[in-house]
């Protein structure tokens, strides 16, 4: 259907490019756009019941926020829960695919980073990718990738970027291509980098009315971009307000409702990561995934399946970090980490798990 | 003071005052901090996850974190983060590496075997390449060792000078390429026409030779003495260890 970098396919060793087509398909995502109920309408329903109505085993779905900030983990916790199979997964980070490799959730990934930055790369990533149980399907840089997302936002088939050129990543991405820039009588090269558009993304926020108008703190990364160029888009929010507060405030929407199919009131839905205003991340949670799960396969099957599929939803994770408890340090922690209360007898020491620690020791 | 410490050090005086530098967690953060405490306070920070200019607090840990973007006054989109390095708003960036090789091409994506199969997959570029293509001028900093200092990188992550001499530049690279790289054993600049890493100075105890022994490269050596690099004095180790990273989260050993 599209005309790819052949000697990309060639070094990812892709026979059937037609699991490429979507991500590019402008057209038909401006079909699946034009087909949603456009109308302001109440679109909230349970986290259970978006996930089984929007996400389809296959999907390209995109990972949100950055990493293990702002991130829709609980959106994500649940496609694995139900089950979802061979999705491909794109985001800039796309740190958060990698566990849904070991339960076939994830199959394909559009490759930007995957790791945990001073705590180094993902073991598990780079285990199951020499194993073949995950395969990446072209390989992008943050910028390049977030270029592709800005262009769909902007209604653009594509753009063209000074990034990657000269560097191995072009020869790794069936979708980038080098090409001379067309208002340039000298020798410019430019990379052409396409539209991008996701199958479903899952986004978190501080606020959304019933409608799917959503206002966030802290950095959008790709968030707003990706709303408006994935096909399907639920949207998980620490609150629901009215309209008329999303009207009334300040900041207004960020993300408008007609991007939106489904809202779902989810308080902690970014937890175990970090929620901007209203709190940290789940140390204990982050520092034994890092330090011990990792090391091994069935050391990561243990450990998310106790976290994952040990907990049914975000009440079930909460008692396992200590509850109420957890949540009033954890909010005082990001509150007083964003300069909104004060800093004096806040703990941000980083501490390393080690066996026989709980969660009282690193919260 | 041990080799973090020293490497710090070196690079916060990579900064000059009132410069827009992009930084990544770890070293660089440290040396960004430590030069805004000391010879340059007017320095602004700019973090691929959207923070700008953030308050000084703790050490982040992330690059999203919220130390990035404490009371930024404001926080930009990925897209445009990295628009404005291309628009030439951003003077310098601070790149590690996993692999490095003589025209500064760096590697963090993978390690041996073949793409689709390697020993190790580390992890992708993030935004690395974007800073490696964008910035005025970009310094890298690492440990040196041969496994790290190699003849050829299994992976161009991010472009240095490619293949040498005008090869960037044809390569069409709007950035003006390294300038340094700040290693364990010494700093390094590149020859200008050849575009190969060369010695600038080597840290105290450090002969040419055993920066030579810590290289899978030939490291060209400059013409007549090579100087030795100039180390930090007790009031600037004491803020390195008491305001930068109090808590050894980048320097302690």
């Amino acid at each position: 259907m599209f005309d790819y970098n052949e000697e990309a396919l060639r070094n990812l060793e892709i026979e059937d490019t037609s699991i490429l087509d979507r991500l590019v398909d402008y057209r038909s995502a401006r079909e699946a756009h034009l087909k949603k109920d456009h109308s302001q309408r109440d679109k909230r329903m349970s986290l259970s019941e978006a996930v089984s109505e929007y996400v389809q085993d296959g999907d390209i779905w995109a990972d949100s926020g950055f990493s293990y900030v702002k991130s829709a983990l609980q959106g994500w916790w649940e496609v694995i829960r139900q089950g979802k199979k061979d999705l491909q997964a794109i985001g800039s980070p796309n740190t958060n695919q990698t566990y849904g490799v070991i339960y076939g959730t994830t199959k394909y990934c559009h490759m930007s980073y995957t790791g945990a930055e001073m705590r180094g790369y993902d073991k598990m990533f780079s285990r199951n990718l020499k194993e073949g149980k995950v395969k990446i399907i072209s390989d992008w840089s943050h910028g390049l990738m977030a270029q592709g997302f800005k262009a769909a936002q902007l209604g653009m088939p594509g753009c063209f970027s000074k990034q990657g050129l000269g560097s191995d990543i072009l020869r790794h991405n069936p979708y980038l291509k080098t090409m001379q820039n067309p208002m340039s009588k000298k020798n410019d090269p430019v990379v052409f980098v396409p539209a991008l558009y996701p199958d479903i993304a899952i986004i978190h926020v501080n606020a959304a009315d019933m409608y799917g108008n959503c206002r966030f703190y802290g950095p959008a990364v790709n968030d707003v971009a990706v709303a408006a160029a994935a096909r399907k888009v639920i949207i998980t929010a620490e609150e629901i307000v009215s309209n008329r507060d999303i009207r009334y405030h300040a900041k207004g929407a960020q993300i408008p409702f007609n991007n939106i199919d489904a809202v779902v009131e989810l308080p902690f839905g970014a937890a175990p990561g970090y929620m901007p205003g209203c709190y940290y991340w789940m140390r204990y949670f982050w520092e034994r995934f890092f330090i011990e799960a990792q090391v091994t396969e069935e050391g990561c099957k243990a450990f998310f399946d106790e976290w994952i599929f040990g907990s049914k939803d975000v009440h079930g994770l909460l008692a396992k970090v200590g509850g109420t408890k957890w949540i009033e340090k954890s909010r005082r922690r990001a509150r007083a980490a964003e300069g909104d209360n004060e800093i004096d007898g806040v703990n941000y020491r980083y501490k390393i798990w080690e066996k026989g620690m709980d969660t009282a020791d690193i919260d | 003071m041990n080799p973090l410490e020293m490497i710090a050090y070196v690079l916060s005086k990579q900064i000059e005052d009132h410069e827009v530098i992009y930084i990544g967690t770890g070293l660089p953060m440290v040396a960004a901090s430590l030069a805004k405490k000391t010879h340059a306070p007017h320095i602004t920070f700019v973090y691929e996850s959207g923070g700008q200019d953030p308050e000084p607090c703790e050490m982040p840990w992330s690059v999203g974190g919220p130390m990035t973007w404490r009371k930024s006054p404001m926080i930009m989109e990925m897209a445009h983060s990295f628009g404005q390095a291309a628009q030439g708003m951003v003077d310098k960036g601070f790149l590690g590496f996993a692999q490095l090789d003589m025209y500064g091409n760096a590697n963090t994506h993978m390690i041996g075997g073949t793409y689709t199969n390697p020993k190790v997959r580390l992890t992708g570029s993030g935004g690395n390449n974007d800073v490696a293509s964008l910035v005025d001028k970009l310094i890298y900093v690492g440990l040196q060792d041969p496994s790290k200092f190699v003849p050829n990188v299994d992976f161009i992550t991010s472009p240095g000078y490619l293949t040498g001499g005008n090869a960037r530049e044809e390569a069409g690279i709007l950035g003006g390429g390294p300038v340094a790289i700040i290693t364990s054993a010494g700093v390094y600049d590149f020859e200008p026409e050849s575009k190969r890493v060369r010695i600038k100075s080597l840290h105290p105890g450090v002969s040419a030779d055993l920066a030579q022994l810590a290289s899978g490269f030939e490291l060209l050596r400059p013409e007549g003495e090579i100087p030795v690099t100039e180390v930090p004095g007790p009031e600037i180790l004491e803020i390195l260890r008491r305001e930068v990273d109090p808590n050894g989260i980048f320097i302690g050993m």
